[in-house]
C-alpha cells in the first residue's frame, strides 16, 4: 500500500511540471502590453525601461518561469492588480468558501448517484428504473448555469423560499439555520450534472454484479439477500469511487458558474472577476491553486482506490 | 400504415420504407432524437427565413415584455428585442460552439490517439504524458486559459474547446488501438512489410471509426453547454450576437424582476443538451460500445 | 429400501424468449444415492447448467420451472427463498465452472470461508471461523493454507482458486454437491486432483455428486453413472464405462466419436 502510494506521488511530479508551464506559458503568451497598461500611453522610454526591468520582462522565458515557479511554491502567487493585495491572501479565504460549497455538493453527488443509480439497478425494469433512467438523463443535461437560473427564479424569485445568493443573509443575524438556507441552491445546481453521471455508472456497474456470476455464487452458498446486496455495493465501490473522483474534479470547476450566478465569494468568482478585470495574476495564480489541487484529488481517489481493490495495488 | 403504397409501388421502395418503419419501432428513442436533432441544425441554417424579427431589431420602449405578449411569444429582453427570434438566431454560433469542437476534436483525437497506439514506445509515452497533463487541467478552467490566450469571439470558444476535448477522444481511441494492436491481421501486415501509415489507414480506421462516432455524439452536448458557458462568461461572442450563453448573461440582471424571461436561454440550453445527450446515449446503447462510460472518460 | 439422498422428477423448465415459449429442460428425472455419483453429460445448450441452477433456486429470468426436486424428503421447488438460502451451501454445495468470478475479488479467502460457516451457524462467532478456515481448507487439498486464507484471489494460481471454491462449496457439510464443469479452466495436472479430491469426499463424508460436464474423460475419471442430455431431455443413463463403451442411443454413440475422435 504505501508503495502504491510513493509510486503514485511519483508520477504525478511531471504531470504537476507540465501543469506549471501550461499555465506560466498561456499568461505569458497573452497579448497586450502590461508595462504600458501600467505607465499609461505618454510614458517616457526610460521610465518604460525601467519599469520592465524592474518586473523582470526584460528576463529571458525559461528564467522568468524557474522565478516565477519559485516564488509560487513558496507562497508568493505576486500581488492582484485590481485589489492591490497578495494574490495568496486572496486566495485562501476563496478556496475555503469554495471547498464548502463543492464538498457539500460533492455529498449529494456521492447521495444521490448511490440512490438513483442504486435504485435502478436493483429494479432496472420497472417504473422505478425507468424512471431513474429518465432522471439520471435529465441531470447529467442540465448545465449548472441553466440550473441555477431556474432555481433562483422558481425558488427565490417566485416562491420567496430561499434566498438569491450570498452566503449568509445581509442584515440581522439569520440564525444557525442562515449558511445551510444558503448552501440549499447553489450546491443543487453544482451537483446535477455529476450526480447523473455517477447515477449511471453506479447503475451499470452494480447492475452487473447483481445480474453477474458473483451474486450468483454468493446466493449458491445461501447468504442472504441482504448480505449479497451488500457484496454487491463493496464491489461496485471501485467504480463509485473513479467516477466519484471525476465528478470531483467536474464540481471544482462547475463551481465558477454557480458562484458567479448566487455571488458566493469563492474561486470561482474570483476567476470570473478577474477575468473581466484581465487581472493577470490573479488569472494566473487561481488556474495553477484549481490545477494543482486537482491533481491532488486524483491522488487521493487514486489511493482511496487502491485501498478498497487490492488488486489495484499490485498493478505497475 | 402508409397509405399511399399500393401494388403498383416498385418493390425496393416498399422493403425500404417496411425497413425504416421497423428501425423505428426498434429504437424510438432514437429516431425521435435523431429528428429532434436534425431539426435543430436546419433551424439554425434557416434562422433568416423562421424567425420572426431579426436578431438586433427592437425598440427600447418595447423592453422586458412578458411571455405571451402581442407579437412577441415569448417576450423581449432588455433592449426591447424579440427574444423568440433572438433564441433561433442564437441557434447558429450555439451549435457551431457545439459542433465544430466535436468534429475537430474527433479527428484530431483520432490522429493522436492511432499516432500514440501504432507509432512504438516513446512516442505513445510522449503523446500519453502530454494528454496527461492537459487532463490534469479541470475542463472549463482548460477553455477559460485558452479563451484568454486568443482574445474572444466564436473562434476562440471552437478553439479552446477543441483543446478541451481532442484529449478524451484521444485516449479512447487509443485504448481500442492498444486493443487490437496485437491482432493477427496487423501482425501480419507489418511482416508483409506494409508501411505505418498504410497500417493505420487500412485497418485500424474502419475498426475505430464507430467507437469515435458515438463517442463523439456523446460529446456533442456537452461542447454546446460549456460553449454557452464560455459565452455567458464573457469570452465568447459579444453583443450584439446572439448566443445562447450570451443571451443568459444579458439577461441576468433581469432575473429578479423578470425571471419568465431571463430563464428563456437556460430553457433553451436545458433542452437542446437533453437532445443531444440523449441521441449520444441511444447511440451508444445501440452500438454497444461503453463508449467509454464505464472509465469515465466523459468530462 | 433406502430413500434416495436425492431425487429430480419429471423437471420441466420453459421460458418465454422472443419467439415464444422455449424449453430448456424436458422431463427430466433422476436420483443420487449417498455417496454416488451422476454425471450429467452433454453438449453445451442441451440444458445440463439450467438442470444445475433449477435445483439450486437460480433459475434465469422468467422462467416456469415444474416438477419435483426432493432432497432426503424436502422438496425444494416448493421453499420459498428465505427457506431455500439456508438450504444453498448448507446442503447442497454448488462449485461454479469459473472460480475467478465465483470468489470476491476484494475480500481474503479466508474471511470469505469464515462468512459461510458462520451464515449457516456452523461455528460461534468470528474467532472459532478464522480458526476453523485453514484446517477447511487444508481438507480439501490446499498446501500451506495460512497463506492461502490471508490472500486475495488474485493472487492464487488457476488450481489454487478452484479448491478454495471447492472449498466454500463442502465447509458446511452438504449432503449433495453439485459441481458444474468443474475442471475445463484447469491443466491436466489439477485435474486429476480435483477428481480425486470429489472422490475422497464421496467415500469419506457420504456427499452425492452431481458433476456436470461435456468431456467423457472426466466422465470416466468420476465413475458412478451417467445421464447423457441432448436438447433438454435426458436420452440414456445408466454405468458410465458402460454407457460409452456399448451407447445405445446414437447421439451418444455420436458424442463418443467425436470426441475420441479429436483425442487421436
Amino acid at each position: 500500500m504505501r508503495r502504491f502510494l510513493l509510486r503514485r506521488l511519483l508520477l504525478a511530479v511531471p504531470t504537476l511540471f507540465g501543469v506549471t508551464v501550461v499555465v506560466f506559458a498561456t499568461v505569458a503568451l497573452v497579448p497586450g502590453d502590461p508595462v504600458g497598461a501600467f505607465l499609461g500611453p505618454g510614458a517616457p522610454p526610460s521610465a518604460r525601461r525601467e519599469l520592465t526591468r524592474r518586473l523582470g520582462l526584460d528576463r529571458p522565458l525559461p528564467v522568468r518561469y524557474a522565478s516565477w515557479l519559485w516564488h509560487a511554491v513558496h507562497g508568493d502567487l505576486g500581488t492582484s492588480i485590481s485589489a492591490q493585495r497578495p494574490v495568496l491572501r486572496l486566495l485562501l479565504p476563496a478556496f475555503g468558501q469554495t471547498l464548502l460549497l463543492a464538498g457539500s455538493a460533492f455529498l449529494l453527488v456521492l447521495a444521490g448517484g448511490v440512490l438513483l443509480g442504486g435504485l435502478g439497478a436493483i429494479r432496472p425494469r420497472g417504473p422505478v428504473g425507468r424512471v431513474s433512467g429518465a432522471l439520471s438523463t435529465l441531470f447529467v443535461s442540465a448545465p449548472q448555469y441553466s440550473v441555477s437560473l431556474l432555481l433562483i427564479a422558481v425558488f427565490a424569485v417566485h416562491w420567496q423560499l430561499l434566498p438569491a445568493g450570498g452566503t449568509h443573509d445581509a442584515f440581522g443575524d439569520g440564525g444557525p439555520a442562515d449558511l445551510p438556507r444558503h448552501l440549499v441552491l447553489p450546491a443543487v445546481a453544482a451537483a446535477l450534472v455529476p450526480l447523473g453521471l455517477t447515477a449511471r455508472v453506479f447503475r451499470a456497474a452494480l447492475g452487473d454484479l447483481v445480474e453477474g456470476e458473483l451474486a450468483d455464487s454468493l446466493r449458491a452458498r445461501g447468504l442472504s439477500r441482504t448480505a449479497v446486496l451488500r457484496h454487491c455495493l463493496h464491489n461496485a465501490s471501485p467504480a463509485l469511487l473513479t467516477i466519484g473522483g471525476l465528478q470531483l474534479a467536474y464540481l471544482l470547476e462547475g463551481v465558477v458558474f454557480v458562484e458567479t450566478l448566487f455571488s458566493w465569494p469563492g474561486v470561482g468568482q474570483l476567476l470570473y472577476n478577474a477575468l473581466s478585470a484581465r487581472d493577470l495574476p490573479v488569472i494566473e495564480g487561481g488556474v495553477l491553486v484549481a490545477a494543482v489541487g486537482f491533481v491532488g484529488v486524483n491522488i487521493a481517489v487514486d489511493t482511496a482506490h487502491a485501498f478498497i481493490d487490492p488488486r489495484v495495488r499490485s498493478r505497475p | 400504415m402508409t397509405p399511399t403504397m399500393t401494388a403498383a409501388t416498385p418493390a425496393p421502395i416498399r422493403r425500404y420504407s417496411r425497413r425504416v418503419r421497423h428501425w423505428i419501432r426498434r429504437d424510438a428513442g432514437l429516431a425521435v432524437t435523431l429528428t429532434l436533432a436534425v431539426l435543430l441544425v436546419l433551424l439554425a441554417l434557416a434562422a433568416p427565413l423562421v424567425a420572426p424579427y431579426g436578431p438586433t431589431t427592437g425598440l427600447l420602449q418595447d423592453r422586458l415584455l412578458a411571455p405571451g405578449s402581442p407579437g412577441h411569444l415569448l417576450g423581449t429582453d432588455g433592449q426591447g428585442r424579440d427574444v423568440l427570434s433572438r433564441l433561433i438566431w442564437a441557434a447558429r454560433p450555439s451549435l457551431t460552439g457545439g459542433l465544430v469542437p466535436v468534429a475537430v476534436a474527433g479527428a484530431l483525437g483520432s490522429v493522436l490517439g492511432i499516432a500514440a497506439g501504432l507509432g512504438g514506445r516513446f512516442t505513445e509515452q510522449a503523446l500519453l504524458r502530454s494528454l496527461d497533463v492537459l487532463y490534469a487541467f479541470p475542463g472549463i478552467l482548460l477553455a477559460m486559459a485558452v479563451a484568454t490566450l486568443l482574445d474572444t469571439g466564436l473562434g476562440a470558444v471552437v478553439l479552446s474547446l477543441s483543446v478541451v476535448l481532442t484529449p478524451s477522444v484521444a485516449r479512447v481511441v487509443f485504448t481500442e488501438v492498444q486493443r487490437i494492436r496485437t491482432a493477427a491481421y496487423l501482425e501480419a501486415a507489418r511482416v508483409s512489410g506494409a508501411g505505418r501509415v498504410g497500417i493505420a489507414l487500412r485497418q485500424v480506421v474502419p475498426v475505430i471509426a464507430p467507437v469515435v462516432l458515438v463517442y463523439c455524439s456523446s460529446l456533442i452536448g456537452l461542447s454546446i453547454v460549456y460553449a454557452a458557458g464560455l459565452s455567458f462568461l464573457g469570452l465568447g461572442v459579444s453583443p450584439p450576437t446572439a448566443e445562447w450563453g450570451a443571451m443568459l448573461d444579458e439577461l441576468r440582471p433581469s432575473l429578479l424582476s423578470h425571471p419568465a424571461v431571463a430563464v428563456l436561454p437556460a430553457l433553451a440550453i436545458l433542452a437542446v443538451s437533453v437532445v443531444f445527450n440523449t441521441l449520444g446515449e441511444a447511440l451508444r446503447r445501440r452500438s454497444g460500445t461503453g463508449g467509454g462510460l464505464r472509465t469515465g472518460a466523459v468530462r | 429400501m433406502t430413500v434416495p439422498a436425492f431425487s429430480v422428477h419429471e423437471l420441466t423448465v420453459r421460458h418465454f424468449g422472443g419467439k415464444g415459449w422455449t424449453t430448456a429442460v424436458d422431463g427430466v428425472t433422476f436420483e443420487v444415492a449417498p455417496g454416488e455419483a451422476l454425471v450429467l453429460l452433454g453438449e453445451s445448450g442441451s440444458g445440463k447448467t439450467t438442470v444445475a441452477r433449477s435445483i439450486l433456486g437460480l433459475p434465469a429470468r422468467g422462467a416456469r420451472t415444474t416438477g419435483r426436486i426432493d432432497l432426503s424428503g424436502t422438496g425444494l421447488l416448493t421453499l420459498g427463498e428465505r427457506e431455500l438460502s439456508r438450504v444453498r451451501g448448507r446442503r447442497i454445495g454448488y462449485v461454479p465452472q469459473d472460480p475467478t468470478a465465483s470468489l470476491d475479488p476484494l475480500r481474503r479467502i479466508g474471511a470469505q470461508l469464515a462468512e459461510v460457516l458462520r451464515r449457516h451457524g456452523m461455528v460461534d462467532g468470528r474467532r472459532v471461523a478464522r480458526a476453523a478456515v485453514p484446517g477447511l481448507l487444508e481438507s480439501v487439498g490446499i498446501p500451506d493454507p495460512e497463506r492461502v486464507a490471508r490472500s486475495f484471489p488474485h493472487e492464487l494460481s488457476g488450481g489454487l482458486r478452484q479448491r478454495a471454491a471447492i472449498a466454500l462449496a463442502v465447509c458446511c457439510e452438504p449432503e449433495l454437491l453439485i459441481a458444474d464443469e468443474p475442471t475445463t479452466a484447469l491443466d491436466a495436472l489439477v485435474r486429476s486432483h480435483v477428481l480425486d479430491l470429489f472422490g475422497r469426499l464421496r467415500a469419506e463424508r457420504g456427499v452425492s455428486l452431481l458433476l456436470i460436464t461435456h468431456d467423457l474423460g472426466v466422465a470416466l475419471r468420476t465413475g458412478g453413472r451417467v445421464a447423457v442430455m441432448r436438447a433438454g431431455r435426458i436420452i440414456e443413463t445408466g454405468p458410465v464405462a458402460q454407457v460409452l463403451a456399448n451407447p445405445d442411443h446414437p447421439f451418444t454413440s455420436q458424442l463418443v466419436g467425436t470426441q475420441l475422435g479429436a483425442r487421436r
